[in-house]
């Protein structure tokens, strides 16, 4: 037994930076489950936002011709354009600015109220405060065009207004402050109810203990407690303002914003390069505010918001103050339900403004002519709306939970698509994947196939091989014909399958190798099952079922026609998962360059990326808006979580994998089914980075809102929103009672996360 | 041996990542089948790294760990036949008594009958029968405490891992787990590494304690050895108290050391260390090592301060401008010294521990 005394600091110990990098990363490969959400995220979110947003930013600086060219930004100091351009820069500011404040204000009187004034009916306050959330982002101007507009109820026939040009009406920037002002308060109302219930009251009654008074306690030790809350909601408010693109388009009148600038550049003009200019214009505000509000502000929170509620809670004895809060409250509350009546109300008259009597000429167009954006948008969230709840579970575990070199860029690029205007993602969608450079498919190919043959492949010279010869079989096979190669390549699945089960006996490997096989085939015989269903919906009389019908036809080549380069990811990650445990040398030599082959010809197939006028570009914009959210709600919930229960099952023999499904999935299944909520809502209600993506083929309600009402079929439009806000609550309703019927009285969906 | 430490050292990147921390260095253990050894040290000092590193969640940066002949250095958790008590216990708040215990048991694959028949065994052992269909959450703070250890002996571990698993548990509550926790490691003959704060949880369970400070070991030996024999300031204050009394060498005669101390030379037996003349010293004098009486004692000294704890007396004294700790502990002592009052104190010479002066200090 040897004891070992005050040993100096040894030279050995003196690590640097870089070993200890490479060592970390010879670790985290060992644990190839990790390695592989990791590089899946990774490559997600550098294709999806990081690429997309740089390109928009680069491209005001060049020209058509890509020489580079400042035109675009010299046009804010000359004397032509400039005072324009910077009148626009200044009313964005003002109406970001007034925006957060007062949505700040009101929403903080929803807090105070809810959470220390015990009002009567107090989750119909906190539904209602909600029910912004989960409208279209426009819903509420068109309501307060229909009250207060020059043809509204309340200023025409109530008052009895009549407008002239130059008088004052609801169009312009006041009354696109009050429009976003009720969009965004339910943002600061959450995050300051949050920090309200988590407030320890006996810091207050030690104030109240040492003779404070109400008043001083309040601006001595509530509100400073608070601060962190109220500048996060402040600076999240002006981010979301900025970013705003539906209310501006309808309600900004004769003054525009970025964002609208941006949205008519591309719109009217197709001028990607002044659209990219102004792009990077609006971008540099909102990024500084958003890193403000992420590194500054929550860093200096007093108040853990991941904790639990402490339980007790003060509730405010004094009556006037009490009330005032209700009073303030329930009046907002008001206004929010007459909004919204007015919507549903706009939906069934005749012709707003001038004949309100009840019809429903306008529902039945919406469910002839527009049932194929209904369905459309519909079925694309939904799809959409697993993969971005669980991309977001699996996000938030690697940041929660492992230690990895660029853990921040990764935390920090999942948040961005989604804090950085819609509009500026959706130019950067067009500019990447209309025309892809070569080089993305080969970048991703290679990364993904390094990463293969270092897992399947057990010494240098056999992961040499694997690469070299899986990687130039694949290219080969890409320069066939595409129907040919579908064929070839489902073939050579049902081969590996048969190599599996020759070699390793293991049937389940083995059948999904086969189930691989036939999908991939499958893509050949997609006109083939759509033709039929085609055509009956033609033979059926013309209307809603026809319609339908119809669309279904197109949902099932959705299905089974993905992109082929966007399948090959997939494909990569599931032939490790089947040749991985194959022990023969000579097996695993050939079923590894097969299951290389196959995603290789894939990735180069026609061209890699070209995504634009198809289903899965509007997808993966739906995903990359609604990713910060779940991966928020992830995070929340894990770090309430105790590490060392993973840890438990982990040295009880649970592999990774084994554990997130029986021990971490379960319990973060709340927040995933709040995610799944939240994505699903965020995917039907957004506009601003799908407006450039819909086609003639992919109909999006929102955007059909926007032309609706350009044309001036108001109450068409009223008759959309209604129906998204409809189906997004059904939507909600399902799931929750869904949650409850699986988490069986356990502690429910929180969706106070957002 | 059966799992052996050699030269593990562990380096943490600093917050931020500008720097490093050194959690662990260079530490050097080897332990025996059967045998229960826990590590000890105030929070900071490494000991939960180091389990940490021999359950496979952190890796060594440099060094090797051997279980039963065999590297392990970089297996992961999962591979390594071990299991652990965590400190928040950490159960799956999603399963129920019975499915936490059988959790690893379902991980192996094995049968129903099996798992029933080897999970009701040990729920027995820790009296935990007719718990199975509880939830976690309904079950007390000691009742939790219990299905984890339930958890991890079901497994039969090649070692067992305990990492503080008593110290969420009230003070009577611990004394009970702690007798109990040493049953069943001497009635399974288990392998335990067990991590701890508490000097004496460490001093009831143990057959060796190492002690950890800073992230190195200090010492290691038995419970009796590292309280009488402690080799260093740190270990004598950190397990008991010690009054640390500065002294010069006289002279030295095989065991016989006779120093100079508060102005008066004393002999002292049973040393084992080398001195020589003249070199400055210190003395580690436990207070029960002290006697306090009216007169006859070596020092001459006055009462500066009594406290009447029930099972003991203590008091401080003032010898020659220094202030040392005794205690009393006879119950027949009626007399009780008060402050102000002079006396004379003497050390209880056979058991005294000798350090050098530039002996590390705490």
């Amino acid at each position: 037994m040897k004891t070992t005394l005050a040993i100096p600091k040894s030279p050995k110990v003196q690590f640097v930076g870089v070993t200890r990098r490479f060592r970390e990363f010879s670790l985290i490969f060992r644990d190839p489950v990790l390695f592989m959400s990791l590089l899946f995220s990774g490559i997600f979110i550098f294709v999806f936002v990081l690429l997309p947003i740089l390109r928009t930013i680069s491209g005001g600086f060049f020209s058509e011709e890509g020489t580079l060219d400042l035109a675009y930004f010299a046009r804010y100091f000359d004397s032509f354009y400039g005072p324009g351009l910077r009148q626009a820069f200044l009313d964005t500011m003002v109406m970001g600015l007034l925006t957060a404040i007062f949505g700040t204000f009101v929403g903080f009187i929803f807090a105070y109220a809810s959470v220390r004034c015990n009002p009567p009916a107090k989750s119909l306050l906190h539904w209602l405060a909600l029910l912004p959330t989960v409208s279209p982002p426009f819903a509420l101007a068109l309501s307060v065009i229909l009250l207060f507009g020059r043809s509204g109820l309340i200023t025409k026939k109530v008052l009895g207004i009549n407008f002239v040009a130059g008088q004052n009406d609801i169009y312009g920037l006041d009354g696109l402050v009050l429009v976003q002002t009720i969009t965004f308060f339910s943002v600061a109302y959450l995050i300051l109810r949050a920090m309200l219930e988590r407030l320890n009251p006996s810091m207050e009654e030690a104030a109240a203990s040492l003779r404070a008074s109400r008043w001083h306690i309040f601006r001595t030790v509530t509100f400073p407690l608070l601060i962190p809350g109220v500048a996060g909601s402040f600076l999240l408010l002006f981010v979301e303002s900025l970013a705003d693109l539906g209310n501006p388009l309808f309600i900004a009148g004769n003054r525009t914003v970025l964002s609208s600038q941006i949205f008519l550049a591309v719109i009217g003009e197709y001028d990607y390069q002044k659209a990219s200019a102004l792009s990077l214009i609006l971008i540099i505000p909102t990024l500084i505010l958003f890193m403000i509000q992420r590194y500054y502000v929550n860093r200096r929170s007093y108040i853990s918001v991941t904790g639990k509620p402490s339980g007790a809670q003060v509730t405010e004895k004094d009556p006037v103050i009490r009330w005032a809060f209700n009073i303030a409250a329930y009046l907002i509350c008001a206004f929010v339900i007459l909004l919204y009546a007015t919507i549903v109300y706009g939906s069934f008259s005749f012709s707003w403004g001038v004949d309100f009597t009840p019809t429903l000429r306008h529902w039945s167009m919406v469910v002839t002519r527009g049932v194929e954006a209904i369905l459309d948008t519909t079925f694309l969230s939904a799809l959409a709306t697993p993969f971005a709840a669980f991309l977001g579970m699996v996000i938030a575990w690697l940041v929660v939970r492992k230690n990895f070199s660029g853990k921040e860029i990764l935390d920090f690029s999942s948040n961005l698509g989604g804090a950085v205007p819609g509009t500026i993602l959706g130019i950067g969608f067009i500019l990447v994947f209309n025309k892809p450079p070569l080089a993305l498919a080969v970048i991703v190919y290679g990364l993904l196939a390094i990463f293969y043959v270092l897992v399947v492949g057990r010494d240098t010279r056999e992961r040499l091989i694997l690469l070299l010869v899986g990687t130039t079989v694949g290219l080969l096979l890409a320069r066939l014909e595409a129907t040919r190669v579908h064929y070839l390549l489902g073939g050579l699945y049902l081969l590996l399958g048969m190599i599996l089960f020759l070699s390793s006996k293991n049937m389940f490997m083995s059948i999904s190798s086969a189930l691989l096989g036939l999908y991939v085939m499958s893509t050949n015989w997609a006109n083939a099952i759509a033709q039929p269903i085609a055509n009956f919906s033609r033979s059926i009389e013309r209307g809603f079922w026809s319609n339908a019908i119809f669309q279904f036809s197109d949902h099932i080549k959705v299905l089974i026609q993905p992109p082929p380069s966007l399948l090959a990811i997939l494909l990569i990650f599931a032939g490790i998962l089947l040749v991985q445990g194959l022990k023969h040398p000579l097996a695993r030599l050939a079923g590894g360059i097969l299951a290389l082959a196959i995603p290789c010809a894939m990735s180069f197939m026609e061209i890699p990326f070209a995504l634009v006028g198809g289903a899965y570009i509007i997808m993966a914009a739906f995903v990359i808006r609604s990713l910060p959210a779940s991966v928020r709600a992830g995070v929340a919930s894990l770090q309430q979580i105790d590490p060392s229960i993973e840890e438990a099952s982990n040295i009880l023999g649970g592999d990774a994998q084994y554990t997130f499904r029986k021990v971490t999935l379960p319990l973060i299944l709340p927040a995933l089914i709040a995610g799944l909520i939240f994505s699903f809502t965020r995917h039907m209600t957004s506009l601003s980075a799908i407006i450039f993506l819909v086609s003639a083929k992919w109909r999006i309600v929102t955007a059909s809102i926007l032309s609706e009402w350009e044309q001036g079929g108001v109450s068409i439009a009223a008759a959309y929103s209604t129906l998204i806000i409809l189906l997004v609550l059904i939507a909600i309703v399902i799931l929750n009672i869904v949650t409850n019927r699986l988490l069986r009285g356990r502690e429910g969906v929180d969706l106070s996360q957002f | 041996m059966y799992l052996t430490l050699e030269n593990i050292t562990k380096v943490f990147p600093s917050r931020g990542n500008v720097g490093e921390v050194v959690a662990v260095r260079e530490v050097n253990l080897e332990i025996q089948e059967g045998e229960l050894v826990t590590l000890l040290g105030p929070s900071g000092c490494g000991k939960t790294t180091t389990l940490r590193m021999i359950a496979g969640f952190e890796f060594p940066t440099s060094g090797r760990i051997v279980l039963d002949g065999q590297e392990i250095n970089i297996l992961p958790p999962h591979k390594r036949d071990m299991s652990m008590v965590f400190q928040s216990y950490a159960l799956f708040p999603h399963l129920t008594v019975f499915e936490n215990v059988a959790y690893g048991l379902n991980v192996q694959k094995l049968n129903k009958k099996t798992i029933a028949e080897r999970v009701g065994r040990v729920l027995d052992l820790v009296h935990l029968k007719g718990y199975g269909d509880r939830a976690p959450g309904q079950l007390s703070g000691g009742q939790q405490q219990r299905v984890a250890l339930a958890r991890a002996l079901v497994m039969e571990p090649k070692v067992l891992l305990m990492d503080e698993p008593l110290s969420n548990l009230d003070a009577k509550l611990r004394e009970e787990m702690r007798t109990e926790i040493r049953r069943i490691q001497k009635t399974l003959n288990i392998t335990s590494i067990y991590v701890t704060h508490d000097q004496i949880e460490a001093m009831t369970l143990s057959d060796r304690i190492v002690v950890m400070n800073e992230g190195l070991i200090e010492q290691i030996g038995s419970p009796v050895e590292i309280y009488r024999f402690p080799n260093s300031r740190f270990v004598a204050n950190f397990i008991g108290r010690a009054n640390f009394i500065e002294g010069v060498v006289l002279a030295q005669k095989d065991s016989r050391l006779t120093v100079r101390s508060l102005g008066e030379s004393i002999t002292l037996s049973n040393i084992k260390r080398e001195f020589h003349e003249g070199e400055p010293v210190t003395l580690i004098v436990r207070p029960e090592m002290i006697q306090i009486k009216k007169t006859g004692g070596l020092y001459a000294g006055v009462v500066r301060q009594a406290v009447y704890l029930g099972d003991l007396i203590e008091y401080a004294v003032d010898v020659n401008g220094v202030s040392i700790i005794g205690t009393e502990t006879d119950p027949h002592v009626t007399e009780l010294f008060l402050e102000g009052e002079n006396v004379t104190i003497g050390f209880a010479e056979d058991i005294i521990q000798v350090l050098p002066a530039g002996k590390k200090t705490e």
